[in-house]
């Protein structure tokens, strides 16, 4: 693949220039914030209905919200540590494996955009 | 016409256009076909009617091909799309080992939807074991041919152990109708071994995740779609309300998103994800209510289609950069943006954002939970709908075409993946804003109503702030890097424990075999040189031979054949 040629966003699709907002400094910021905004408004949302509770705790205030981060957080944690017991090098499994090696290029058309 | 076409068994269909396209030319002609059997297909079981149809006498046996009800229907009519879906993708590919065994693969696994019998369920059983590992030895390396042979060796244990169930099954009861089982005889549990196998149940799942990311990048698309959906469609038909699968359900659900979190092979973080919502679809067979059945097969037919969309859109971003790794890929949004905005929409579709299909199918199951009031088992289902956000929601949509730029700048995907994509994307869609569609094709009434503000509320909160973590997480430099390595699995047993256990035991037993053999060797050629030592001509105890012992000793064996010959 080709990554050296001069290149400006001018020279992408119009679809994914505009996408490039989300690479322009600084917006991943906004982004963060907005989603932190979401997050309080979907949370406000708990005082506009009626909950109907099928267990004891999922009537408590919050709990979707609570339980979602939390246990979200765990996964990574948790995911994080396994991988410490379980990473192994690429070549573990040899040429029994597709992992170490190349996708066959008679198959695909690799193409530049702008090639 | 149409009273013809329905006249041949489905699976046939698919044969015959296998057996045609064997001799057509590339180009056209054959893609009519790719894409005409599914909709003629289609079209077939969805004018023929509920019923039984073409039974065929076998060996004593009454066997039965079409059994065309709510439940097989559903599953016929979404293999059908899926299929023609697939092909749209697969449009460029030129290869006629692909395309036949993509055809006679689909026609297989619809053959076994169809069967009324456990027969006829077998021999497409291994119909879909034969065909489909082509499209993983279409890759034509070294590696995926080992891979291939690997996923051959289980998928034909599957088989094995399923006839051999239906033998025992035939002993016991006399039939062998394809109806609702109760496990407890040898019979019933081989069977159930067997449809566990091909569902990939924890313990049983990893030839999904070894053998997917081998195939071929439209092959893991059509492989993604049929064998891990039939099995849960026979176990729909044979075990439901097994209270064993909501617990097997369960952890089949929640292991594998620990497993997508940290692989690197975006592929095979689909294959875990693919076996995480299989899970789901699991539980819901085990609770074997009517609400949770429709969960179970709704949850079925939009994941076909969001599954395909993930995998035709890492697929194409693998037809145009040759990798599909997560540590080789980012930023290709800039150049891809319409692959990336299908990879979104599957992404939000298999997350259970609302408005998108994942959302009014998932919580049919989730509610049929709720309401049997398995507390843990409910817990673990929203963790694990929080888990498939991680992986499938976030992870294969942000380090493919977001997260850091990896400088590669490939063009934009061909129009026929585009156009694949698009429409699988725009069913997701249609599903989540209208779901009455496809409850109107379940196999029972559906009284639930996925659009409450309680549901949405709630499910909202649920992504939302699992999102948070992650942008936490991830801002705070946190989340698992993506770098180029493999993670253990159960696995590891067959491929590198057992062949070096095997090759333990077999040098101790060479070595012991050596030795045995050497000191006979050595006993026996000792014994000779003392025996011509001592009887030899040179020997001491030849001086006292007479010299007739000769004559002595001949006449001695003639006389024994004599005697021999007089007696018998």
């Amino acid at each position: 693949m080709a990554t050296k040629h001069k290149e400006t966003p001018e020279s992408y699709p119009t679809l994914g220039r505009w996408m490039n907002w989300v690479d322009q400094p600084g917006n991943d910021r906004k982004i963060f914030w907005a989603l932190v905004v979401v997050c309080i408004a979907v949370f406000a949302l708990e005082w506009t209905y009626k909950k109907y509770a099928y267990f004891e705790y999922d009537s408590v205030t919050g709990f979707y919200a609570l339980y979602g981060f939390v246990m979200f957080a765990g996964l990574i944690f948790v995911a994080t540590c396994l991988r410490v017991l379980i990473k192994v090098r690429e070549d573990f499994y040899g040429n029994k494996s597709i992992d170490i090696e190349e996708y066959p290029e008679d198959q695909i058309q690799r193409r530049d955009h702008n090639a | 016409m149409l009273d013809l076409l329905q006249q041949i068994p489905t699976a046939f269909l698919f044969f015959a256009a296998a057996g045609i396209i064997v001799f057509l030319p590339h180009g056209i002609m054959r893609n009519i076909f790719m894409l005409g059997t599914p909709i003629v297909a289609g079209i077939q079981v969805w004018t023929m009617g509920m019923g039984e149809f073409a039974t065929v006498p076998f060996f004593g046996f009454d066997l039965e091909l079409m059994r065309i009800d709510k439940l097989s229907r559903v599953f016929v009519l979404v293999f059908c799309l899926a299929a023609f879906l697939g092909n749209i993708f697969a449009w460029h590919l030129r290869d006629r080992v692909q395309q036949v065994a993509g055809l006679a693969y689909a026609g297989s696994a619809i053959g076994a939807v169809l069967a009324g019998d456990m027969i006829t369920l077998f021999f497409y059983w291994e119909g879909t074991a034969i065909a489909s590992v082509f499209l993983i030895w279409a890759r034509g390396t070294e590696g995926s041919f080992y891979t291939g042979m690997r996923y051959l060796i289980v998928q034909i244990a599957s088989g094995v152990v399923l006839i051999a169930g239906v033998a025992l099954f035939y002993v016991d009861t006399g039939s062998i109708a394809f109806e609702n089982m109760e496990l407890g005889s040898l019979a019933t549990w081989l069977i159930f071994l067997s449809f566990g196998i091909k569902c990939a149940f924890p313990l049983l799942h990893n030839w999904l995740q070894d053998s997917y990311p081998a195939a071929t990048v439209t092959g893991t698309v059509i492989l993604s779609t049929f064998t891990t959906k039939l099995a849960v469609y026979a176990l729909a038909r044979g075990f439901a309300g097994t209270e064993l699968l909501i617990y097997i359900g369960t952890i089949m659900a929640v292991f594998p998103i620990f497993f997508a979190e940290i692989e690197n092979d975006l592929r095979r973080v689909l294959a875990y994800s693919l076996n995480n919502q299989v899970g789901f679809m699991v539980v819901g067979v085990g609770i074997g209510t009517e609400m949770a059945l429709n969960g179970t097969v709704s949850h079925a037919v939009a994941h076909i289609l969001y599954k395909s969309l993930l995998f035709m859109s890492v697929g194409a971003v693998m037809y145009r950069t040759g990798t599909s790794k997560a540590s080789e890929l980012g930023g290709l949004y800039r150049t891809m943006p319409k692959t990336a905005i299908f990879c979104l929409v599957g992404a939000l579709a298999i997350s259970g954002f609302p408005l998108f299909s994942g959302f009014v199918t998932k919580s049919l199951t989730l509610s049929a939970v709720s309401e049997g009031q398995y507390t843990y088992i409910w817990l673990a289902l929203v963790f694990a709908s929080a888990g498939v956000l991680s992986h499938s929601g976030i992870k294969i949509p942000f380090f493919t075409f977001f997260a850091h730029d990896s400088g590669k700048r490939p063009a934009e995907a061909p129009k026929h993946m585009l156009w694949a994509m698009g429409i699988t994307a725009l069913l997701s869609i249609i599903i989540g804003l209208f779901p009455n569609l496809l409850y109107a094709l379940l196999p029972y009434d559906v009284d639930y109503k996925p659009y409450t503000m309680e549901h949405v509320a709630n499910q909202l909160q649920l992504l939302f702030f699992a999102l948070l973590a992650f942008a936490v997480i991830y801002r705070a430099g946190l989340h698992p890097p993506e770098v180029r390595a493999v993670n253990l699995d159960t696995d590891v047993t067959y491929r590198k424990i057992l062949p070096s256990v095997l090759a333990y035991v077999a040098f101790f037993v060479a070595a012991l075999f050596r030795a045995v053999t050497q000191y006979l060797n050595a006993f026996v050629a000792r014994m000779i040189t003392r025996l011509h030592h001592s009887h030899g001509p040179d020997g001491s105890r030849a001086a006292s031979w007479p010299a007739g012992a000769m004559v002595m000793s001949i006449a001695a064996l003639l006389g024994l054949a004599l005697f021999v010959i007089f007696f018998s």
